[in-house]
């Protein structure tokens, strides 16, 4: 009879493997925080207020450059002329991006892969005209672009569009001169970083027939915040893919081919674990490189597709790993997937449900980079219900898998009390499979745990965000990696040690002197050589009790 | 204003490169020598420098327009950084504090708009290749340079002396560097954090927060309020600042310390920075300072009997107009003798 590596490496050989892989962990928690910069930063650019001398002239506005650059226009200075009644029309917010510094006018590197433009308001408080908590604002975005070589006028379009969003202010201390405490307005998401130079013209137009930003306060100054992947960041984590997607696709090959040296079919948990690898393989290709020479603006919705398989394939990964140590049922019922149509289910739909959501939002990105669901009132409930499913289908495959795992263990605690009665070399044996077995529960639970604990630590340091200088260790990067690298160690580990083994078992020579009740006991069981996991036979043996 | 004339000088493009003497540093008055060498180092940023103090002037008035001292002698002064306030007394405190907050406010809001191309991407260490550090991990943000730049800028003028240890002028020293940098921390103190989530499908597995510059009248406001709970302190013979009054507490960097007691601003006296009360408004009705008895410090007042043609009921709208109706009244103009 044949078991899986798990089983019979001897103590020794898996201490070694475990501290291995624990070491190649600490590298990654390593590299993330002292090597990898932060993973984005973001930069506030106060928006020169140009005047559009015509009416709506599609020409660009900029100001910085040879010539042809608009000069500031102070929107503190309010005129008592009706004739300025058009002004609002006429002036353009322009942000012109990367701002220069040290003397040396900056550009962006594709390095730096994506970018997400937020809005910000300086509403001035004002006793004759207060702003209402939530005003819908429209904004006439357009955005144009530049590289390096071309005329310092020659800005072409890449996008535009007229957008409705949302502007809650609040103000605590109402006196004149304070700002509100405006809310932030997501503008625009760039899923490639292609060009060079951006240029970004704001209007705010006014209707009184439409009554479109009529509400509006006294503003006096729009922020652009520019949130930008860091090229270093981007460099650490494709390296740390091109080095795990060999390894990966190395063990799986191996996996593999001792999976088709068997006499037996694959079993289910065999295919679940290639179907895991895949998944992992496809999250770890380095598609980035591509993004140096192309522009590939699905960058953003590909990364999250391939997060949400990966993630869908470990979830189901566990339910059945779970299942298949219980076997309550017969034996032709396991070993395929339909068994477990009820609980995958719950994995199937969360992941759906938010790959749809994710295709509302930056799919239609693709097309227009200032859309955003969360706009309109049918989008926001779209939004939320699609989100809301997927937190229910989470909670239900919790319930699922910790019921399972209640179960597995419920069943060798069982089988311990049985255990005194049995042979030394067989209660030796099942001891260590036990201890094996909850090893590797305990390593997944570890996992799972230092995911979340990381997460939230991440959440509390960002929390109190602080300007440090003399902490050195990136803590976002530092658990990006660690948590990236984690899952690779995890999963290397999981084909490494279920691959079926080639070692038989000793023969045990004092089967005979075993207990009567015991030999029975083994009679029942399938005398044809099995060549599952013996911990999955002594699971179902622990049932049969 | 000499200010407000100087700042139309430094808005002008033109620059000066060579690092030598320039004519736009020697048209600033009042420039130490260590300011000086750091102008012609930071030519382009001196048109914030005068806005920020410029703006902390303003600032000042408004938040003194109702007190004997009104800040009016320090916008009379003509050099950048009123030293001729030879009293180290409350005022001066706060006048040091919201100077160096408005040239931090000015510099970071410049660095922003791109319009100060020399801004630094100021983080310590950083290696030669500018362009491929930004790729690399971003650049600071704009409002530690603003500090970092006023830090330099502002306290040269008291770190360039070499001062007897214990004697009154170290303490003087101490007493504005103490005062600068309490005007510094409260740009710091009063910008907002805000964070944007942008993980996967826009969750918050990943964030990235800025820091928002507040308005400046907010920061003037928190400075007056440290103004009010200043703490009064005198040089020990060692040459460091202790407690005039030990029951006090301690203040910490972002509170106000002075030497001496004010004086009463009844009377003109440009070395105290006082102009004196005569000729200012009061109110006749009002308790407070700027009631007519203790504004005119008891010398009585004159009362006029005005028609005033201003504006009222307004109604703003964006962009930059403002709908008035003009509303005519009697008003009685009380001003001391």
């Amino acid at each position: 009879m044949q078991g899986t590596i798990v089983e019979n490496l001897s103590g020794r050989k898996l201490s070694v493997l475990v501290a291995l892989l624990l070491l190649a962990q600490v590298v990654c928690f390593l590299i993330g925080g002292l090597i990898a910069p932060t993973p984005s930063s973001a930069y506030n650019v106060l928006g020169t207020n140009c005047v559009d001398r015509g009416n709506n002239t599609p020409k660009w506005f900029y100001n910085r450059g040879k010539k042809g650059m608009c000069t500031n226009y102070d929107l503190t200075s309010y005129m008592d002329e009706e004739s300025k009644l058009e002004m609002a029309n006429r002036i353009v917010f322009v942000f012109q991006i990367p701002l220069p510094r040290e003397n040396v006018s900056l550009d962006y590197s594709r390095w730096q892969q994506n970018l997400i433009g937020v809005l910000q308001f300086d509403v001035a408080y004002h006793s004759e005209n207060e702003m209402d908590p939530r005003t819908i604002i429209t904004i006439d975005a357009k955005l144009g672009y530049r590289n390096k070589g071309d005329p310092d006028d020659e800005w072409k379009p890449y996008a535009s569009a007229v957008e409705e969003r949302s502007l809650d202010c609040v103000i605590d201390n109402k006196k004149i001169g304070y700002y509100y405490n405006c809310s932030i307005v997501p503008l625009f998401e760039l899923g490639s970083l292609h060009h060079d130079f951006y240029l970004l013209n704001i209007r705010l137009p006014v209707d009184h027939f439409k009554h479109i930003n009529e509400k509006l306060g006294q503003l006096e100054n729009m922020w652009l915040i520019t949130i930008n992947q860091n090229g270093g960041f981007t460099k650490v984590w494709v390296s740390l893919k091109t080095i795990f997607f060999p390894f990966i696709v190395g063990i799986m090959i191996w996996f593999w081919k001792r999976v088709h040296q068997l006499a037996r079919p694959p079993a289910l948990l065999e295919y679940m674990l290639i179907f895991l690898g895949g998944a992992l393989t496809l999250l770890n290709a380095p598609l980035e490189y591509l993004t140096l020479y192309f522009d590939m603006p699905f960058m953003l919705l590909l990364g999250d597709i391939k997060q949400g398989v990966f993630y869908s394939a470990l979830l189901s990964f566990w339910l059945v790993f779970a299942g298949e140590h219980m076997m309550v049922q017969e034996d032709n019922r396991h070993n395929h997937l339909r068994v477990y149509w009820k609980h995958l289910s719950a994995v199937g739909v969360g992941c759906l449900s938010l790959f749809i959501f994710d295709m509302c939002e930056r799919g239609i990105q693709l097309r227009n980079p200032f859309y955003s669901i969360w706009v309109t009132d049918i989008g926001t409930n779209l939004a939320l219900t699609f989100i809301i499913l997927a937190g229910i289908s989470a909670g239900v495959y919790f319930l699922f898998l910790s019921y399972m795992i209640w179960k597995v263990f419920q069943n060798i605690s069982a089988k311990r009390s049985v255990l005194p009665g049995m042979s030394s070399v067989r209660r030796l044996h099942y001891e260590g499979v036990i201890y094996r077995f909850k090893f590797l529960m305990l390593a997944t639970l570890l996992c799972a745990a230092m995911t979340v604990v990381g997460f939230i630590l991440g959440q509390v340091a960002e929390g109190r965000w602080k300007w440090d200088e003399s902490l050195e260790i990136e803590y976002t990067s530092a658990f990006f990696t660690g948590v990236y690298g984690m899952w690779n160690i995890y999963i290397f580990a999981l084909l490494c040690l279920y691959a079926p083994s080639h070692k038989k078992w000793p023969v045990e020579s004092e089967s005979h002197s075993n207990s009567v009740s015991e030999e029975i006991e083994f009679s029942r069981l399938p005398t044809e050589p099995s060549e599952i996991s013996s911990l999955a036979s002594f699971a179902r043996k622990a049932a049969l009790d | 204003m000499g200010l407000a004339s100087e700042q139309e000088v430094w808005r002008s493009p033109q620059q000066v490169h060579a690092v030598g003497s320039s004519p736009l540093c020697a048209r600033l008055p009042g420039l130490s020598p260590g300011q000086d060498k750091q102008c012609q180092l930071y030519q382009d940023h001196m048109a914030p420098v005068g806005r920020g103090a410029h703006a902390a002037i303003s600032e000042c008035q408004h938040q003194f327009k109702e007190r004997r001292w009104n800040c009016s002698a320090a916008a009379l002064d003509q050099t950048l950084f009123s030293s001729v306030m030879k009293v180290a007394s409350r005022e001066v405190a706060y006048l040091h504090a919201v100077t160096a907050a408005g040239v931090a406010h000015a510099v970071s809001r410049s660095c922003r708009d791109g319009h100060l191309s020399s801004c630094g991407c100021a983080r310590s260490g950083r290696p030669r290749d500018l362009h491929r550090d930004w790729i690399w991990g971003g650049c600071g943000d704009n409002l530690e340079y603003g500090y970092k730049f006023t830090q330099g800028f502002v306290d040269v003028r008291e770190r360039e002396r070499k001062l007897r240890r214990g004697s009154r002028e170290q303490a003087r020293a101490l007493m504005n560097l103490h005062n600068n940098e309490a005007g510094r921390r409260a740009v710091i103190k009063k910008s907002s954090v805000t964070c944007k989530c942008h993980g996967v499908s826009g969750s918050c597995s990943l964030i990235t927060c800025w820091q928002q510059l507040a308005s400046f009248r907010e920061i003037g406001d928190h400075i007056k309020e440290k103004y009010d709970s200043a703490t009064e302190v005198r040089a020990s013979r060692r040459g460091r600042l202790q407690l005039r009054d030990p029951r006090f507490t301690l203040p910490t960097a972002s509170d106000l310390v002075y030497l001496d007691e004010s004086p009463n601003y009844c009377v003109r006296d440009l070395t105290v920075g006082s102009l004196g009360t005569q000729g200012r408004h009061c109110n006749r009705t009002s308790h407070g300072m700027d009631g007519c008895n203790l504004m005119c410090c008891g010398r009585g007042y004159n009362t006029q009997k005005m028609t005033v043609r201003e504006r009222c009921d307004c109604k703003f709208h964006w962009c930059c107009y403002v709908e008035c109706k003009m509303c005519t009244q009697t008003v009685e103009v009380h001003t001391c003798k």
